[in-house]
C-alpha cells in the first residue's frame, strides 16, 4: 500500500514538473522572462496597482473601525473605482509575472497563502458591500460589531498578503522546472 | 557613506538585515507603510481630484494621521535599507530620483497646509479650489513615482547600470 502510494506521489511530481516545463517553453513564457521591459513594467504595475488595492481597502476599513467617523459610510464606495480598476491591473500583471517564472510561484506554498489571503480578503469585502457599506443607517452611527471585527479581519489579511508577495521573491524552491533535470 | 555603514553595522541593523529572514521582513513592513500612505493620503488626493463627491473635507482628512504613521514607519525602514547597503543605494540612479520626488512630495506638503487646506476645510463637501487639485495631483504624482522608483532600485545597483548623470 505504502509502495503504490510512494508511486503514485512520484508519478503526479513527475507529471506537474513535466506540465512546468511545457508552460515555461511556450514563447509567451520565454518572451515575459526575455524581454527585460515586459517583466520589470509587470512588477512595477503590480506594486503600484497594489498599493491602491490596499489602500482603498485601508481607508474603507479604517472608517468601519472608527476612524473618521463624519465620512458618511455609503459614500466610501464612490472610492471603489479606483480598486476595481487596480484589482483589474494587479491581477494581470500578476498572471503576467506567473507566467514568466510558472515553477517559481506554482511550486511555492507561499504563493498559495497569498492566493488565500487575497481572495478571503475580497470576501469579506463582497460581505461589506451588501452589509453597512450599502446601510445609509450607518452614515452616521458607529458600523456594527460584526462590521468591525471583518474590517479588522481584512486590514490583516492584507498584511498578510502584502508580507506573502515580499517573501515571494525569496522563498522559493526553483526558479524553472527544466532546472530540476 | 562610510558613517552610514558605521552606524548600521554599530547599532546591530546590519547584522539584522542581512540574517536569514531581516530583509524581506522590513521589506514587508516597508510595503505596508506605503499601503496606509496610499490608503490615506492618497485617498485624500483623489477626493481633492474630484472623486467621491459629497464625503466632506475635513472629515476624510482624519484619515491623515494613519498616513503619517505609515510614513514614519518607511523612513525607519527605509534608512535600515540604506545603512545595510549604502553603496548600493546612493549611487543608484532610482534611489536618487525616488528622494528627489520625496523632497516634492515635502515641499508639497508644506504649501498645502499653509496656503491650501483652510480653503478646502472651508468647502466642506463641495468643490474644491483649483489650488487643491493642483496639490492633490502634484501629491498623487510624486507618490506613484516613489513607488515606481522604489521597485526599480533593483535594476540599477551599482556597478551594472548607466545613466545620464552618473
Amino acid at each position: 500500500m505504502f509502495r503504490w502510494y510512494c508511486v503514485a506521489t512520484l508519478g503526479a511530481l513527475a507529471m506537474l514538473l513535466d506540465y512546468l516545463v511545457w508552460l515555461e517553453e511556450t514563447p509567451f513564457s520565454t518572451w515575459m522572462r526575455e524581454s527585460g521591459p515586459a517583466f520589470f513594467s509587470s512588477l512595477v504595475f503590480h506594486s503600484v496597482a497594489m498599493g491602491f488595492v490596499v489602500g482603498v481597502h485601508v481607508a474603507t476599513n479604517l472608517r468601519i473601525l472608527g476612524v473618521a467617523p463624519r465620512v458618511p459610510l455609503t459614500l466610501m464606495r464612490r472610492f471603489f473605482s479606483v480598486l476595481w480598476v487596480s484589482l483589474v491591473v494587479v491581477s494581470v500583471s500578476g498572471v503576467l509575472l506567473l507566467a514568466a517564472y510558472p515553477a517559481k510561484g506554482l511550486t511555492n506554498p507561499v504563493f498559495y497563502f497569498k492566493l488565500v489571503a487575497v481572495l478571503a480578503a475580497l470576501g469579506i469585502t463582497r460581505a461589506l458591500l451588501r452589509g453597512c457599506l450599502r446601510d445609509p443607517r450607518y452614515d452616521d452611527a458607529p458600523a456594527p460589531k460584526k462590521a468591525r471585527w471583518l474590517a479588522a479581519a481584512s486590514l490583516l489579511l492584507w498584511a498578510a498578503a502584502v508580507t506573502a508577495g515580499r517573501f515571494l521573491a525569496y522563498t522559493h524552491n526553483m526558479m524553472m522546472a527544466s532546472h530540476q533535470y | 557613506m562610510d558613517t552610514l555603514l558605521a552606524f548600521g553595522q554599530r547599532s546591530g541593523i546590519y547584522d539584522f538585515m542581512h540574517s536569514a529572514w531581516g530583509w524581506p521582513t522590513v521589506e514587508s513592513l516597508h510595503f505596508t507603510g506605503l499601503c496606509l500612505l496610499i490608503g490615506t493620503v492618497g485617498v485624500f488626493d483623489l477626493r481633492m481630484l474630484g472623486l467621491a463627491r459629497g464625503i466632506p473635507m475635513h472629515a476624510l482628512h482624519k484619515l491623515v494621521p494613519w498616513g503619517v504613521g505609515g510614513y514614519l514607519l518607511n523612513v525607519t525602514t527605509g534608512v535600515m535599507f540604506v545603512v545595510s547597503a549604502p553603496d548600493q543605494y546612493l549611487f543608484n540612479p532610482a534611489f536618487q530620483v525616488k528622494l528627489s520626488l520625496m523632497a516634492i512630495a515635502g515641499l508639497n506638503v508644506l504649501f498645502f497646509y499653509r496656503f491650501v487646506f483652510g480653503p478646502v476645510r472651508a468647502a466642506g463637501a463641495n468643490a474644491v479650489p483649483a489650488s487643491a487639485r493642483t496639490a492633490a495631483a502634484v501629491s498623487l504624482t510624486c507618490w506613484v513615482g516613489v513607488i515606481v522608483c522604489g521597485r526599480l532600485i533593483t535594476y540599477y545597483r551599482p556597478p551594472y547600470h548607466w545613466c545620464f548623470w552618473c
